[in-house]
């Protein structure tokens, strides 16, 4: 059984947010929820300042807090590793997100999509947006994405968290994550931990790589290599 | 005959002001359930508001009450016999209140089936549910039992011991859904479920002597001879749980104020949501030192009405602890949210969460009511 990891080249990632576009648009992600985001942070002062970014995902720990808390095993694991999420069995007491390490798992407060179902009408006399759309597309969203529900419900109901599923309803197929799939400096690498031979395998052991908050033991599979900094120096020792 | 005609008036306005509550807190339920929780102040951040704390400190109070049923009931001390079917009645009518906040606070309350059909053992939040439910059900046969007359049987006796342990565990559950989060720890890991033991003993403690005063003044009763020296011993429990909080509290005060442990030093500026009082938290200073100076003075300590208002000042205080500890931990953005959020998140609890915490108080009151009204809760074993 595969072991399924993500290593995230951060010298090729140009921060352009492209991965969490396209993850919004295959998870048909609601606004205000984030599977994909960054961590961005500026360090020093001008002219002496860095800009560091991060891209952050649902790091499916071995050990995950979230999956250990969860009362009714909504959050579980699945054989290949991936932390996945059942919306008909939450109940929605928000404890897998009150104990992500991480940030990345995030509660519906309200109907997801709200905004596509407002029925007012842009003008006395015209349609509203979501008439027309229902109207030209059958759907409630435009950007609706079918496939999404092959092991998830394609559009998770209010009351329950969501979190990134490591496009698992793609990998099923054979398929490679979406957000890996639109990185255009191929910065991410997506593939088998258990595979001596994969690709992550290989970068990992090629380079130092770092995963986030490590000393906690959650054993993340989200590993980060390399950093871009196009700063140079002159040698020096220094002085007093 | 006048005094009786005024004494129901009264009774029916009481019921009467809390069926308005309910009826107010079942609006906000119905509002919740089709609306969904965005009516609430919280948000990913700040995940957890009001009605959790208001869970939290009902269930402990709720166990604390049961604690001290269980001095007559299980270690079988006889002079407390006079308290006990009033104790474990107070205990079903605040664990009911706190069920019925935390059944408000959930997103999906219908899907608490698979708390049953997909347990997760490794989870504090399933162990708290559990143990909370056992609990619930065992005092209401307890209570069931007493109310039949049945104190010694073997199944009574059996029920206060269950009853006991539950009320015993349970709270260290509670603290366990805080203390054992990897990423927040300024809930002090596993000491926080040694505290909420002491909070529940001391809440437990405060609404029992408040209580039992307010109930005695109601209904004219004079406090005198056994009964008045059993209330010095409730009272003498009270101080002690009251100085055991205020000892826990100090040196939680002592180990966030030395150390240099970065999650400590950001949660400075969120601690103190209730204002403070010569640099300490106005709950801390006003909800258990003031408290505990006014019942250790001999004069005052058998005073009825200075009993009423250190319970008083106790109950409030102990209610803005657990918010205080509830908010402070929950006030910074974790990880990636700290892009959408502010750095520290300002909270104070929308209109739909006081009606949740009307509704679970009116709830309590409704029950504590009718109870006194019609099942003779000052019964004693025949």
């Amino acid at each position: 059984m595969p072991r399924y990891a993500m290593v995230i080249d951060l010298q090729r990632c140009v921060g352009c947010s492209a991965c969490s576009i396209a993850c919004r648009n295959e998870n048909n992600v609601p606004d205000g929820i984030y599977w994909s985001n960054k961590l961005t942070e500026t360090s020093g002062t001008f002219p002496n300042v860095r800009y560091h970014y991060i891209p952050t995902l649902c790091n499916h720990c071995e050990n995950a807090p979230c999956v250990r808390g969860c009362p009714t095993q909504a959050m579980h694991k699945l054989d290949n590793g991936i932390t996945m999420h059942n919306p008909k069995k939450c109940i929605g007491c928000k404890y897998c997100e009150f104990n992500c390490p991480y940030g990345v798992i995030y509660f519906n407060w309200t109907y997801p999509h709200k905004e596509w179902k407002n029925k007012e009408k842009v003008l006395e006399g015209t349609t509203s947006p979501a008439e027309e759309v229902a109207k030209t597309s059958g759907k409630t969203l435009p950007y609706y994405n079918p496939e999404r529900e092959d092991t998830l419900a394609g559009i998770r109901p209010k009351g329950v968290v969501e979190k990134c599923t490591f496009c698992d309803h793609l990998v099923k197929r054979g398929k490679l994550p979406r957000c890996v799939e639109a990185c255009p400096a191929d910065a991410r690498v997506f593939g088998d931990m258990n595979d001596p031979n994969s690709k992550v395998r290989q970068l990992l052991g090629k380079f130092r790589p770092f995963r986030l908050r490590e000393q906690i033991g959650t054993e993340p599979h989200v590993f980060y290599i390399r950093d871009f900094n196009p700063a140079n120096y002159q040698p020096s020792k220094g002085g007093i | 005959m006048n005094q009786t005609k005024s004494s129901n008036g009264l009774f029916f306005t009481w019921l009467g002001l809390l069926g308005i509550s309910i009826l107010i807190g079942l609006f906000a339920a119905f509002k919740l359930l089709t609306e969904g929780h965005h009516l609430f102040n919280a948000n990913d951040v700040l995940i957890w508001s009001l009605p959790l704390g208001v869970y939290i400190y009902l269930a402990l109070t709720s166990s604390g009450l049961t604690l001290l049923a269980s001095v007559p009931l299980v270690f079988g001390i006889k002079r407390y016999e006079p308290f006990a079917k009033r104790l474990v009645f107070l205990a079903i009518g605040a664990l009911l209140g706190g069920f019925v906040s935390i059944g408000l606070e959930l997103g999906n309350v219908f899907h608490m089936v698979y708390i049953l059909l997909s347990p997760n053992l490794s989870s504090p939040i399933w162990w708290m549910g559990a143990i909370y439910s056992l609990e619930l059900v065992v005092l209401l046969i307890k209570f069931q039992r007493i109310h039949a007359g049945d104190w010694d049987s073997r199944l009574s006796k059996w029920l206060g011991k269950v009853g006991f342990l539950c009320a015993l565990i349970a709270p260290l559950m509670i603290g366990s859904v805080f203390g054992l989060t990897e990423s927040r720890v300024t809930y002090f890991g596993p000491v926080m479920s040694i505290y909420c033991l002491f909070m529940a003993i001391l809440s437990g403690s405060a609404l029992c002597l408040l209580y039992n005063l307010i109930q005695a003044q109601v209904t004219g009763n004079v406090i005198s001879g056994d009964k008045d020296a059993l209330f010095k011993e409730f009272t003498r429990i009270f101080t002690g749980a009251l100085g055991a909080v205020i000892i826990l509290t100090l040196i939680k005060f002592f180990i966030e104020g030395s150390t240099v442990i970065p999650e400590f030093l950001n949660y400075h500026k969120y601690a103190q949501a209730f204002g403070s009082i010569a640099g300490l938290n106005t709950e801390v200073i006003l909800g258990l030192f003031l408290p505990f100076i006014l019942i250790s003075i001999p004069g005052l300590r058998h005073n009825n009405s200075t009993r009423i208002l250190t319970c008083a000042l106790v109950l409030l205080g102990t209610l803005a602890m657990h918010m205080e500890i509830l908010l402070a931990g929950q006030s910074r953005p974790v990880g990636p949210k700290a892009e959408q959020f502010p750095d520290v998140i300002s909270y104070y609890p929308s209109s739909w969460e006081w009606m949740v915490f009307l509704l679970a108080v009116a709830v309590m009151l409704l029950l504590f009511s009718l109870g006194e009204r019609f099942l003779k809760l000052e019964s004693t074993p025949a």
